[in-house]
């Protein structure tokens, strides 16, 4: 059986699902006959034809408002956003249009708004974003982050089929370097649930996309310490699994959380929030954050490997909490 | 390109005011309209004007609607011709400023007043208030206070009967402040460069809450903008129902024929503030004296009787009607219960 | 009864507003909409128009004052009704807030509506002591026993021992004294490692380790249990009497037949509604013979008729047109046939009534409550529909009078809302007969030979044998559903 890229498992998500629904159809800037960008929608047009496959102009809000329009209509619409960090230009329609819609007026919003975010591929200020905490304020929205392409595949074929707005953020460090064989047969991954990427016992990580594989390369190393640590790979950012995030804490009572996104006002606050609130007599030990310092995201080399968190982070923040 | 005003904004006659900005789109003559189309119309353009005075002139000041009321008094013949000609699959995007058009695709007093008052049968069951309301069993989308948010919207609606293949049309409308907005220029760019079936209709009444036209945009009309989105633009008279019916005809008709998008530029006025708390005293007095006499409602009556469509007693009786039909609807609104207030927590997502 | 009327707030964030002119005097007629005053706020001079007609009662605000939105500013009061009395007047005027709270519809309520006369009709009858302690000493009493259980024995000294929340729990759950624990972590900190082999040690048994470790069930502990228990009996037993039952007057059986749960419970005093619900449910099986008969109705013609008019319907009387009246009217029609089903007993008579008052069950919330359509026999269907309409609406928002259920002369229920087949409804006295509409179904039926799809119906009638036979009764039900099945013509 071959090996299917993080990138392919996309790609063939958004195909069998094409396949399966002639109301889906895609848009965005070059996803025709260039195939996108990073060519996740590369041979669709030749398949599906103009109708469906959509290049648009330069207008990210009209593609998002579009998609809107399109879904009101009945059609299931998957939006590209050539890079992540360009959805800033389709926040009104995201956060004011899609989000309250259903709300407000009971109209549903079965949309999915995707691209390539993250960093680590020197691609500077505007092309390694990790945008999620715009949108993760907004009630109305879905977010999911895949680490793996198992999970890659079965969330965008699961956001293609929810009835609701669902943000994919794909990790563009992880489009062609993550490989693995999935199943011949058909599969979704449920929205909303976390998964253990490594069980351990005594502390766990909490953690999503690129950062996954950093938190099992640390897991790796501190095997060797005496250290179990059970990494967590939370793949829907919202809804978040608070259920399996919460049995973590309990079960471990030390936990720490670890984004690529930075710090201030990061995923890590508000889930300190939750494991305060709900497991607080669980710790044996203040929760901590692994996160990207606050500021933009640096192009030259040396700069973004420092703001990248990396293993020797995780390493001395999880022999802090051992130690505590 | 005649930059001149339109010359109906001058003669206050109804039928004759029409001046195209763009001489290739043809002209025939008004084709007939049969006299209950005129009755229905008439109807609506004096039971949204009545419904609308009910609403910020009594139930405004009387404590009982409470938030952002906006109303389109003056602009009644826009909504109304227009939306009259859709059939029930097309679909409308109105704006604020619409309650014919809502009232014409078939919302009603009673639950448009429960809407304003916050009320449980209210479009939206209280969450969101005045005219931000949609159907989508009667093909209305709602419309959101960031101007021109849906006019990339219509072009999505549009784009998915391309998609499907089917003879729909949507009717968008805006104002003329919304047309400074990023999401105007790039919808109305999708349209024309896919050659959507949309209607793009403006109601340009003048006035950006305080800001006139002439600190909104550099060009002399809204329909100057067309061109850059290569699709017809004409600036009409939107006080004149004839004018706006047949130039909202053709552009239904050339959607239809898969000619694209239109862009209608209605002149009008609006008389009242922005808001209902709103004075307008920044709108020079005699503006609204000079556009008083060009009362789209009763420029229309004169124009019914003068060709004997309808008879003086006809006409009466749509004003009784309609006020009788706003007085029951008051009622039955007021009498209608608020929402539960933990309804509050319910609909965010799918359930 | 007056109509409030209160300074509008005339913008989003406009908080008080001045009055400069009173249009009107007290004594004045004003009529709903005339202009009775005029304001100045921070964003604009308006005129005022009044919320109701009537006379101008009373001026609460004279002209030249500030005061907050929706504060009362005046009382328009009926026609005819004494200018002078002020009685609510100085209470209101500084009800001043800027919230517009509880924004109640200004038009006055016709009545009294009954249910704060019911709870004040309870609240007299009852202990006032018991009543305001009854139910409510249930909660606290137990949540304070669980925040002193914990444990006779050890206390945690504050000084130098450094613990986590865990620590803590655990220490509180095993009863142990962190001053005898050592500490391994930083600084000397208990860790959940060192409070583990504690217990360990302690108990000298691997199964108290396995106790610990199995954070995952938060119950509370066991023995908090007897004591709440204990403390939520006497409640109950004050909540019965707050509910005020004149024991003699009770229609339950003597409570010593039934026997009583054991185990952890809460009990409520039933609201005064529940408790008439119970009585009289009781009471008419008591009462009356109860029989039941089933019919299935074809619905198609209705759900046609339906479809085709609603709209229409809606948009000319601005109500839902539901499936109710159209039960309602058939029902009254074949009534008129079969008189009998509009009667009640007296002793050993039959006492046949001319108006046929359709008794419409409308869930609420809080209980069960049956408006009655009066005249249903001289009403159109539109007539019908309004009115069904109306009540079923004041039910909901408590604004019935209490003529507005009384003398009915049969019921019609709908058991179907949930998706039931049918009920068996309970007669409600003095009635003899009470109909049930289940819900409408598309359900695969038998025509000509050949299997179709038909919206569906089972239509069930509880009748009192006293009077009513049974060939009677599914005669009666026969003409019913012939009468729905065969409605095909809209009629107003």
């Amino acid at each position: 059986m071959s090996q299917t890229t993080y990138l392919e498992a996309i790609r063939q998500g958004i195909w069998e699902e094409m396949e399966r629904d002639d109301r889906v159809f895609i848009l965005g800037e070059d996803v025709g006959a260039y195939g996108g960008a990073f060519k996740v929608t590369q041979g669709m047009l030749d398949r599906f034809g103009a109708l469906r496959v959509i290049d648009t102009p330069i207008s990210e809000s009209a593609i998002v408002g579009a998609a809107i329009g399109a879904a009101y209509m009945g059609l299931r619409p998957v939006a590209e956003m050539q890079f992540i960090d360009f959805i800033s230009c389709a926040f009104d329609q995201i956060t004011n249009v899609a989000a309250k819609s259903r709300y407000r007026w009971g109209a549903g919003v079965p949309i999915v708004v995707r691209g390539p975010s993250g960093g680590g591929v020197h691609g500077g200020p505007f092309h390694s974003q990790n945008p999620e905490m715009y949108f993760f304020h907004t009630p109305g929205l879905k977010i999911v982050a895949p680490a793996t392409a198992y999970d890659a595949k079965g969330l965008i074929k699961s956001a293609i089929r929810d009835e609701d707005p669902v943000i994919c953020l794909e990790h563009k460090f992880l489009y062609r370097r993550i490989k693995e064989t999935l199943p011949a047969d058909e599969y979704t991954v449920p929205i909303g649930k976390a998964a253990i990427r490594r069980r351990g016992n005594g502390m766990t990580v909490l953690t999503y996309g690129a950062m996954v594989y950093v938190a099992l390369d640390a897991a790796a190393q501190l095997t060797h310490e005496g250290i179990d640590l059970e990494v967590v790979d939370l793949r829907t950012l919202l809804p978040l699994d608070r259920d399996l995030v919460l049995e973590s804490v309990r079960k471990n009572s030390k936990v720490f959380v670890l984004h690529e996104d930075t710090r201030t006002g990061g995923i890590a606050g508000e889930i300190c929030a939750i494991i305060n609130e709900e497991a607080f007599e669980y710790l044996d030990g203040p929760v901590l954050r692994v996160t990207a310092p606050d500021t933009p995201v640096p192009f030259s080399p040396p700069l973004e490997e420092y703001f990248l968190p990396k293993v020797s982070d995780v390493l001395a923040t999880a022999r802090r909490l051992a130690s505590y | 390109m005649e930059r001149e005003k339109p010359a109906g904004v001058a003669s206050g006659e109804v039928g004759r005011s029409r001046r195209v900005t763009r001489k290739s789109v043809s002209r025939p003559v008004t084709r007939a309209i049969d006299p209950e189309t005129h009755r229905r119309m008439l109807r609506f353009m004096a039971l949204a004007r009545e419904l609308e005075d009910r609403i910020e002139r009594k139930l405004y000041r009387q404590g009982k609607i409470l938030g952002g009321v906006y109303v389109g008094r003056g602009q009644e013949a826009i909504g109304v011709a227009s939306a009259i000609q859709t059939l029930p699959d097309d679909v409308i995007c109105p704006s604020h400023r619409d309650m014919g058009a809502f009232l014409v695709r078939g919302m009603t007093p009673p639950r448009v007043l429960a809407q304003y008052m916050g009320r449980r049968d209210g479009y939206t069951r209280g969450r969101d208030g005045n005219l931000h309301m949609g159907d989508l069993g009667l093909n209305i989308i709602a419309f959101v206070s960031m101007l021109a948010d849906s006019v990339p919207i219509a072009a999505g609606i549009a784009l998915s009967f391309r998609i499907r293949k089917q003879n729909r049309v949507v009717l968008c409308y805006f104002g003329d402040g919304a047309t400074s907005r990023g999401d105007w220029h790039e919808g109305m760019n999708l349209a024309g460069v896919r050659k959507l079936p949309v209607v793009f209709i403006c109601n340009n009444n003048q006035y950006a809450y305080s800001t006139p036209l002439a600190a909104q945009m550099a060009v002399a009309n809204v329909a100057d903008r067309a061109a850059s989105y290569g699709m017809p633009g004409e600036t009409i008279d939107g006080n004149d129902v004839l004018a706006v019916y047949e130039s909202v005809r053709q552009a239904i008709a050339r959607a239809r024929a898969g000619e694209g998008p239109t862009l209608i530029e209605c002149r009008t006025f609006r008389m009242t503030g922005h808001s209902a708390h709103d004075d307008a005293s920044y709108v020079p007095k005699r503006l609204f004296k000079e556009w008083e006499s060009k009362d789209p409602i009763l420029r229309y009556e004169q124009w019914l009787l003068r060709e004997g469509v309808l008879r003086r007693t006809d006409i009466d009786y749509v004003h009784r009607s309609v006020i009788e039909e706003v007085d029951r609807a008051v009622e039955w609104a007021e009498d209608n219960p608020y929402p539960p207030a933990e309804d509050c927590l319910r609909g965010v997502y799918h359930e | 009864m007056s109509t409030k009327v209160i300074m509008p707030q005339m913008g989003e964030s406009v908080v008080e507003g001045t009055i400069t002119k009173w249009l009107k005097k007290v004594g004045d007629n004003v009529g709903r909409d005339e202009p009775l005053f005029e304001i100045s706020t921070d964003k604009v001079d308006s005129e005022i128009p009044s919320p109701a007609a009537g006379i101008l009662k009373e001026i609460l605000v004279p002209e030249g004052t500030t005061v907050q939105v929706n504060t009362v500013v005046a009382l328009i009061g009926e026609a005819g009704e004494a200018v002078a009395e002020t009685a609510p007047a100085p209470a209101e005027v500084p009800e001043s807030k800027a919230a517009p709270e509880t924004p109640e519809p200004s038009i006055p309520a016709a009545a009294p509506p009954p249910e704060p006369a019911v709870s004040a009709l309870a609240a007299v009858e009852a202990p006032p002591v018991a009543s305001e302690e009854g139910p409510a000493s249930a909660l606290p009493a137990a949540a304070a026993v669980a925040t002193v259980i914990p444990k006779p024995g050890p206390k945690v000294q504050p000084r130098d021992i450094r613990t986590s929340p865990l620590v803590r729990r655990l220490a509180r759950e095993h009863n142990i004294d962190l001053s005898q624990v050592t500490g391994t972590g930083s600084e000397g900190r208990i860790t959940r490692q060192d409070i583990e082999r504690f217990v360990e040690d302690r108990a000298g048994a691997p199964s108290a380790l396995a106790a610990v470790s199995a954070p995952a069930e938060p119950a509370p502990p066991q023995k908090a249990m007897p004591v709440a228990e204990a403390a939520a009996a006497p409640a109950g037993v004050l909540a019965g009497t707050a509910a005020g039952a004149p024991p003699a007057a009770a229609a339950a059986p003597a409570p010593a037949e039934i026997p009583q749960f054991v185990g952890e419970s809460e009990t409520v005093a039933m609201t005064p509604m529940r408790k008439t619900i119970a009585e009289r449910m009781v009471a008419s099986k008591r009462i009356s013979a109860h029989v039941n008969t089933v019919f299935e109705v074809d619905m198609t013609s209705i759900v046609q008729l339906r479809e085709k008019h609603k709209v229409e319907f809606e948009r000319r009387e601005g109500v839902k047109l539901t499936y109710t009246p159209f039960f309602v009217k058939a029902l009254v029609d074949t009534v008129r046939e079969f008189p009998i089903f509009n009667c009640s007993v007296s002793g050993d008579n039959i006492v046949y009534k001319k108006p046929i008052n359709v008794g419409v069950a409308v869930a609420l919330e809080t209980g069960l409550i049956v408006p009655v359509v009066k005249d249903a026999h001289l009403k159109s269907f539109t007539g019908i529909v309004l009115a069904v309409n109306d009540l079923a609406e004041r039910a909901r928002t408590k604004r019935l009078r209490p003529d507005d259920v009384q003398n009915g002369t049969i019921s019609i229920t709908n058991p179907g809302v949930y998706g039931g087949l049918f009920g068996t409804p309970i007669i409600s006295q003095p009635q003899v007969a009470i109909l049930g509409i289940g819900g409408i179904e598309k359900r695969p039926v038998v025509i000509n030979e050949a299997i179709a799809i038909r919206p569906m119906v089972y239509l069930s009638l509880t009748f009192d044998h006293r009077v009513i036979d049974g060939a009677v009764a599914d005669q009666f039900m026969a003409r019913l559903k012939e009468r729905l099945q065969s409605w095909t013509a809209w009629i107003d």
